[in-house]
């Protein structure tokens, strides 16, 4: 592979087309899906899909801004709660929850976004965890608002989007959307800088970038989409729990953002369609999910970190490229 | 590039084979999934639910099974989780194609799940969920409780407790649908039995709560003369040896439900006089169908059956007899036949309710005691309630469900 | 909000009293995760899990003893030994590959680590809770001038202090506490110095963990042992480890009696949301002092 670092603009342009190909069909694809598989499969495909846009949307943050975004799941559950609650309690027509939700995560991103990045690494992720456990407790406690532990059911959608493959449809063409605009964003000027500050923030400081202002950007975006995530998830489940708030869930997440390989931008999908299908389908065999999850994350860890699409497309390219454009700048 | 395919075939291999599983059934069993909690601590009763529910069928399956189907369970551990036990009910449902789904001990996922079987139209029978909400508010057609829920405790408790001469109460519990839901229909029903009752307040703790000191030294400053603990599961167990161990006991009267079965863990050392409501003891009633029952469980499983277990007998003795009633495996069918059946049971004939499809149980009220002749302290002086005094009133959930 | 109790001087320093001894475990789980993440590095997700794993062998190991008060005590000391040897085997196989990679990796790692310890305390000890008992002499309480407090909790008092003077003891007097304290400061100048440090870190995580059993040990007897007695602990445990400075051993006392105060006091206060009290204490010493209480070792 080290010829062809010679000539990379051409490879990446060759790489570019293949990429439209390749979206094009998969959004062909997906379209198709229903037609041909078993209800269940096409539940299964939509949960994949609202799974894939969380971890996609923590990797903006993880994978390209470098942030030690340990509670990712506060943003997921507060869409999904903002959604849920305003359908049912303050009895909301449906446009409007699906635009507020994201928004009341993307304030919640801000917030906690706000008071964390005054930090950085490590303590960043535990203050965000300490924050976002805070959050959970709230949930987990407000009986009168919140429905504390049983979570809010009964929620009322119209049969369109609440059946399967209706389910399935509007997920598939929101998440389709979102990632087009993650994949924008990324690319964007913003997006370089953002991963100038994970590679080198000491230079990007020095030439004059405001990191904590574009980390806490990075934070509301991801934050938002995350929102969008939780709706998506109302929309196929049909409940919301505080289950989803636990930081547990934002540990499994991180998980398939490392098992799809965190320095690719289709890697969270991939690995959000891995564990998600291990999840479903060992049960039918085994009640040792956590054990499978487990060594899975070892193995992972020593002998595959950069994680599955990472293996194809060579990470220290992407960086090489990184810093070059960004140094040019 | 070769990686690329060899993971794209991987990836297909992997998400193919499932589908195998779809054309394999030939005969057509009953299928009936379970979606409960295997692991962690409230396995202690859903694996009785299981295991029960096993042993019945095993005897219906080697008696030519019902109506001539053989009965196949399948199940699926829901990790006391709402999104695995919804996605596992749908894995059951629709990948599975069962004729009946039952389950789970989480309140939570009992009600998602109903959400869901309402809509796919499949029967769904709870068999440890207690929240009221399951068969009352938000009850539909689809859904069944094979066990007491938190209205049927909180009026039996009023019933003992408002004989008792305590006027002074507290209460503490899980914080969370179990512990408020059981405090807030006991309290209720107390207040209308003994109108003197006032509530000093309440405690609320995290479920699990590892120390339970600072609440009880709390609850001591008020000087309350009785204390209604609303706890469940391994909760109960913890919070009887902080009573125990705080001489909690000596102090004021102490109300829990199913502290008479919780307090075996702790052997000869559990609090004596420790006010208690169950479903179901291994030594009472002291009927041969209960003996047998016990004699019978003990034998396959090698320990005593608990509450659990006779919520699992119940399941499978009621699907027998409801699609025996109905003639043919049809789920509407079933579901007519099931409303308003009665089975025999160690505890005696049991009814399941038409309007509501809550079971009507008996409930016993004792005193946690030590008896001669068991390793651990036992209810006595066991007091009776039959099922209808403890019902919640269809008027109650009529207008509970016109809420909606 | 209402009063649930009066506040009286009596119930006030009756809290004080119990949430000292609550202190006392969460001190002793999160000294030991301090002292792993100070020295090594690492963000220990599966502490939870050895303090679980601690709880379990306890019960074990007092039930194949017979369930003696001695057994009792032998197990106070032989779960948590087995609880260092198995972090032994854990980081010179597995960890000490590690070190070099960024902390979010080794976070994982060790999150790996917890859902495996938990899988296996679900095979080897069933799905189900385990109960054990107090030794007789430390059932019910001691009561003076209005105040209660049970017995167990006064022994642990007098065990919490204990563990600090040992921790200061060993930090402070001797060999490997030093080098493991300028291996904090300066890992590669210590190995420079010819002193091996991989062995260091695994003393010191050992130690770590040890701290870890020790806590499940501790409280094996006043609580029901089940899978997933480790979810909540842990968290607690970095939120105190955090408010005290990253491996700083008396910013986890400081950040435990803090922590432990408030979740009593709270209780007393009001009682509905007691659970928010702690957190909230987290919060503000955060946004007053973001890198901790005391001097981090970072």
């Amino acid at each position: 592979m080290s010829e062809a670092s010679s000539s990379l603009a051409y490879r990446l342009r060759s790489l570019r087309r293949l990429e439209t190909f390749a979206c094009l069909a998969a959004v062909i694809v997906l379209l198709l899906l229903p037609f041909v598989l078993p209800d269940f499969y096409v539940y299964f495909a939509a949960l994949v899909l609202v799974t894939g846009l969380f971890a996609t949307s923590l990797n903006l943050v993880l994978g390209y801004g470098g942030m030690y975004q340990f509670h990712h799941a506060v943003f997921y559950g507060a869409g999904a709660y903002a959604f849920a609650l305003m359908l049912t309690k303050a009895h909301a027509p449906l446009w409007l929850a699906c635009l507020c939700a994201p928004l009341v995560s993307a304030v919640l991103g801000f917030l906690i976004g706000a008071i964390c990045v005054r930090l950085s690494k490590l303590y960043f992720g535990m203050l965000q965890l300490s924050l976002g456990s805070l959050v959970w407790a709230i949930v987990y406690r407000w009986y009168s608002f919140t429905g504390g532990d049983n979570g809010i059911n009964e929620i009322p959608l119209p049969n369109a989007i609440s059946s399967t493959t209706g389910a399935y449809y509007l997920t598939a063409v929101v998440v389709v959307v979102c990632l087009f605009l993650m994949y924008r964003i990324v690319n964007s000027p913003f997006g370089k800088i953002f991963q100038a500050i994970r590679d080198n923030p000491q230079r990007s400081e020095a030439i004059g970038v405001n990191i904590r202002l574009h980390q806490l950007k990075g934070e509301v975006i991801a934050a938002f989409f995350a929102g969008i995530a939780g709706v998506l998830y109302v929309v196929v489940e049909g409940t919301v729990v505080p289950d989803m708030l636990f930081w547990t869930v934002s540990l499994e997440v991180m998980v398939m953002c490392l098992l799809g390989g965190w320095y690719t931008f289709l890697g969270p999908l991939l690995g959000a369609a891995v564990i998600v299908g291990l999840r479903t389908f060992t049960g039918a065999y085994t009640e040792h999910w956590s054990l499978i999850l487990g060594i899975i994350l070892m193995a992972l860890i020593l002998w595959l970190p950069e994680g599955v699409l990472g293996l194809i497309v060579k990470p220290a390219n992407s960086k090489m490229e990184l810093s070059a454009e960004t140094g040019r700048k | 590039m070769r990686k690329l395919w060899a993971l794209i075939v991987c990836l297909g291999i992997f998400f193919c084979m499932p589908f195998t599983a779809c054309f394999a059934s030939a005969a057509k069993p009953i299928r009936i999934g379970i979606v409960d909690t295997y692991s962690g601590p409230a396995s202690y009763y859903s694996d009785d639910v299981r295991d029960a529910f096993l042993m019945i069928v095993d005897k219906i399956n080697s008696s030519g099974g019902i109506l001539g189907h053989k009965v196949q369970v399948l199940t699926r551990d829901d990790k006391f989780r709402v999104d695995l036990g919804l996605s596992e009910a749908k894995e059951l449902i629709m990948r599975e194609h069962v004729n009946i789904l039952m389950g789970t001990i989480n309140s939570a996922v009992s009600l998602a799940v109903s959400d869901l079987c309402k809509k796919e139209k499949v029967p769904f029978l709870v068999t440890f969920g207690k929240s009221a909400k399951i068969t009352g508010a938000d009850g539909n057609h689809y859904v069944f409780s094979v066990d007491e829920n938190t209205a049927m405790i909180g009026k039996a408790a009023a019933i003992a407790l408002a004989k008792k001469p305590y006027t002074r109460y507290w209460i503490a519990g899980d914080d969370y649908e179990y512990g408020h839901d059981l405090a807030d229909s006991l309290w209720k029903n107390l207040k209308k039995r003994n109108p003197k009752a006032v509530l000093l307040g309440q405690s609320w703790w995290k479920l699990g709560e590892p120390d339970f000191t600072p609440y009880i030294s709390a609850i001591l400053a008020a000087k309350p003369d009785c204390l209604i603990v609303a706890t469940g599961g391994p909760d109960c167990v913890s919070f009887l040896k902080a009573t125990k161990a705080s001489g909690l006991n000596h102090k004021l009267a102490v109300y829990m439900h199913t502290a008479a079965v919780s307090i075996k863990p702790l052997g000869m050392d559990g609090p004596q006089g420790v006010l208690s409501t169950d479903t179901y003891y291994t030594y009472f009633p002291e009927t041969a169908a209960n003996k047998k029952f016990v004699a019978e469980f003990e034998k396959r499983y090698h320990h005593e059956p608990n509450a659990g277990a006779l919520a699992g007998y119940l399941a499978a003795v009621f699907i027998q007899k409801a699609y025996k009633k109905a003639g043919a495996i049809n789920t509407e069918k079933f579901i007519d036949a099931l409303q308003g059946t009665s089975v025999a049971s160690p505890v005696g004939k049991v009814t399941m309710r038409a309007f509501d499809h809550e079971v009507v149980l008996p409930m016993f009220v004792g005193v946690t005691k030590k008896e001669p002749g068991f390793k651990y302290l036992v209810a006595s002086d066991i007091v009776t309630i039959p099922g209808k005094q403890i019902m919640p009133s269809i008027a109650g959930i009529k207008a509970a469900r016109a809420k909606h | 909000m209402h009063l649930a109790v009066q506040l009286t001087l009596a119930s006030l320093s009756q809290q004080v009293l119990v949430g000292l001894a609550e202190t006392t475990t969460l001190f002793i789980v999160s000294s030991g995760l301090s002292l792993v993440l100070g020295v090594l590095r690492i963000p220990n997700i599966s502490h939870g899990a050895l303090y679980m794993l601690g709880a379990f062998l306890a019960y074990s190991i007092t039930r194949m003893l017979g369930g003696t008060a001695a057994g009792f005590f032998a197990s106070l000391l032989l779960a948590p030994l087995a609880v260092a040897f198995i972090s032994l085997v854990v980081e010179r196989f597995l960890l000490s590959r590690l070190y070099e990679r960024d902390h979010l990796m080794l976070l994982l790692f060790t999150f790996a680590l917890a859902l495996v310890f938990n899988d296996v305390v679900n095979i080897v000890w069933g799905a189900g809770y385990r109960s054990m008992q107090l030794p007789s002499m430390f059932q019910g309480s001691f009561s003076f001038s209005g105040l209660f407090l049970p017995r167990y909790s006064l022994f642990l008092l007098c065990v919490g202090p204990l563990v600090a003077i040992g921790l200061w003891f060993l930090i402070n007097r001797t060999k490997i506490g030093k080098i493991s304290r300028a291996a904090a400061v300066h890992r590669e100048m210590v190995g420079a110095v010819g002193i091996n440090v991989s062995w260091v870190f695994a003393a010191v995580f050992m130690i770590g963990c040890f701290l870890a059993g020790l806590g499940g040990s501790l409280v094996a007897p006043t609580q029901s042992i089940t899978q997933g007695m480790d979810a909540s602990i842990i968290i607690e445990a970095f939120l105190i480890v955090i408010m005290g400075g990253l491996g700083n051993v008396w910013g986890a006392l400081l950040g435990s009696l803090i922590f432990g105060l408030t979740d009593s006091l709270g209780v007393l206060i009001w009682p509905q949301f007691s659970i928010v009290f702690p957190y909230a204490a987290v919060i503000v010493v955060l946004l007053l002092r973001p890198a901790g209480l005391l001097r981090s070792t970072w």
